[in-house]
């Protein structure tokens, strides 16, 4: 799986979060951070990482989450991961 | 301990009412002695399963609302779109049904009110809004999908908390208005409401607070009449116009509804000072316990001394009695004989708008004190649909030894409990509801007199 193809996937799935901005989303890069520029609420991490287990059927740890970073290229890296790993 | 001179004044109100698009149309039936309750599909889809299938329920789409259902959890509705965008994103995001009803009656009421962004936004305002359930709609799909179907707990998403909490609705209307003065919930049951208020102008009677966003809601949720059902404490074998009836012979339970009652009290000479409209000003509230044990069966002795500590050796007596009149065979009859014993047999009327809406639980005390408030404002006298025929036999109560209440059977209080809507001039109303527990609440409002 591409990464520019997980980053599309990851931007349908931000669309749903009705909390972010829809218009924030028309430049979404590996360096951008889901906090910092999309002003994501952090409470909505944990339901826009559920949703990427169910879109690209990986299935992450308690430790993959616990230790997600906040950009568009850590949860990139470790569907890969994931992917790879199982 | 009361600040001598100190008084409240109510000078907003709002919700969400069945079958009813605003406070207007709201008003508007009432007067009109129109019934809001409906056959309920959702609950008559159960078939035998279920006993009553009546309510007066307000449906998402009735309110504007458009639930999202999650992808990840079955049958969880994962937040709402306000079709009507009177709530942000960000505030629909943690709350269920019922917190977002409380959200719009709030604003609805701080329009009422006139308040200022500094007022709404001081540390000298509160919000004081309970509800009779939890969050169940919330609850029951987050728990099924984690405890049946095994799914993790992420399933449901990081809101099922702040959802489902029990002062969520406060809580979701503090964050929406964002006051910086007391959050909090009180709960008692079906008297939830009227304690809200209750509660909320002890704050501001006593000092602690200048303004106060109060009330109480019950959001629909079919969780929530299975337990009463189950209960077999439900109207059933009516209509659903006709399904209650309180006072009336034939009743045989109350009808299951769900609604939200906010209102907006505030000091009285800081409300007159900035020229607000005064919907009525609060006399006193007071509540009590009946103290016997007993969870469910309500109390003659326990309703005298409610009566007691609200007049308080006062002279001052209502013209109407906004009765909590739920339609139960035991509950109406020892109200209106309580009633009858402290107030007398002629000089004022009784009120019993769950005629019109059935009982809603956790609102019913707060969205009553709004039909108390819109008949000091149209000096009408609100109806008691269906009491057609009053007990002409004594009820059990009256023959037990020792019995020292009215001797007469209640259809000897005829002339006091109206079908229709009538108009006079009404100064003071005394509202009344008690919940499970054993709890009694009681509050006066009058009209302002110029």
């Amino acid at each position: 799986m591409e990464r520019q193809e997980i980053i599309d996937g990851l931007v349908e799935i931000l669309k749903t979060v009705r909390t972010i901005d829809p218009q924030k989303l028309n430049k979404v890069t590996e360096e951008t951070d889901f906090i910092a520029d999309l002003n994501t609420p952090s409470t909505e991490m944990i339901n826009i990482a559920a949703k990427a287990e169910q879109k690209f059927d990986v299935e992450f740890d308690d430790d993959d989450i616990d230790n997600l970073g906040s950009k568009v290229k850590d949860i990139v890296d470790l569907i890969l991961t994931v992917k790879e790993r199982e | 301990m009361q600040i001598a001179g100190r008084r409240v004044a109510v000078v907003g109100m709002g919700g969400a009412f069945p079958d009813c698009a605003n406070l207007a149309e709201f008003s508007d039936k009432l007067f009109s002695g129109k019934s809001l309750v409906r056959e309920w599909g959702e609950a008559a889809a159960h078939g035998k399963n279920i006993r009553s299938t009546v309510s007066g329920y307000i449906t998402e789409a009735e309110m504007g609302l458009e639930p999202i259902y999650s992808t990840l959890a079955e049958n969880y509705p994962e937040t709402y779109i306000d079709k009507l965008k009177r709530i942000p994103d960000a505030n629909l995001s943690t709350a269920d049904v019922g917190s977002i009803w409380s959200m719009l009656g709030s604003l609805d009421a701080i329009k009422m009110a006139g308040w200022t962004e500094a007022e709404t936004q001081s540390g000298q305002t509160g919000v004081v809004i309970g509800s009779g359930g939890a969050g169940h709609v919330i609850l029951r799909s987050a728990w099924h999908n984690f405890f049946e179907l095994g799914k993790k707990t992420r399933a449901a998403g990081s809101h099922t908390v702040d959802r489902a909490m029990v002062y969520r609705d406060a809580a979701n209307v503090s964050c929406l208005i964002k006051n910086k003065g007391v959050c909090e919930s009180i709960g008692s049951a079906c008297a939830t409401g009227l304690g809200n208020i209750g509660y909320a102008y002890r704050l501001i009677r006593y000092g602690l607070q200048d303004r106060a966003i109060a009330g109480g809601v019950e959001g629909t949720s079919l969780e929530t009449f299975i337990g009463f059902d189950a209960m077999q404490v439900l109207s059933r074998g009516f209509s659903p116009l006709e399904s209650s009836r309180p006072f009336d012979v034939n009743r045989n339970g109350f009808v299951c509804s769900f609604g939200c009652g906010i209102v907006a009290l505030e000091e009285y000479e800081m409300a007159k000072a900035r020229g607000a409209h005064i919907l009525g000003v609060i006399d006193n509230y007071f509540n009590n316990s009946d103290g016997d044990g007993n969870m469910f069966f309500p109390s003659f002795s326990g309703q005298k001394k409610l009566w007691e500590g609200l007049l308080d050796n006062s002279e001052l007596r209502p013209d109407v009695v906004k009765v909590h009149g739920t339609s139960t065979p035991v509950g109406d009859a020892i109200e209106l004989l309580s009633v009858v014993d402290v107030m007398g047999e002629k000089g004022y009327h009784i009120s019993a708008p769950k005629s019109q809406f059935g009982h809603m639980l956790g609102a019913a005390g707060s969205v009553e004190f709004i039909t108390a408030l819109l008949m000091l404002q149209q000096q009408k006298v609100l109806p008691c649909l269906n009491a057609v025929t009053l007990n002409p036999e004594l009820e059990a109560i009256q023959k037990t030894i020792g019995w020292k209440g009215p001797v007469k059977p209640l259809e000897a209080y005829r002339d006091l409990i109206l079908q229709e809507t009538i108009s006079k001039e009404i100064n003071r109303i005394v509202c009344l509801n008690y919940g499970f527990g054993g709890t009694n609440s009681a509050i006066s409002v009058s009209r302002e007199l110029l």
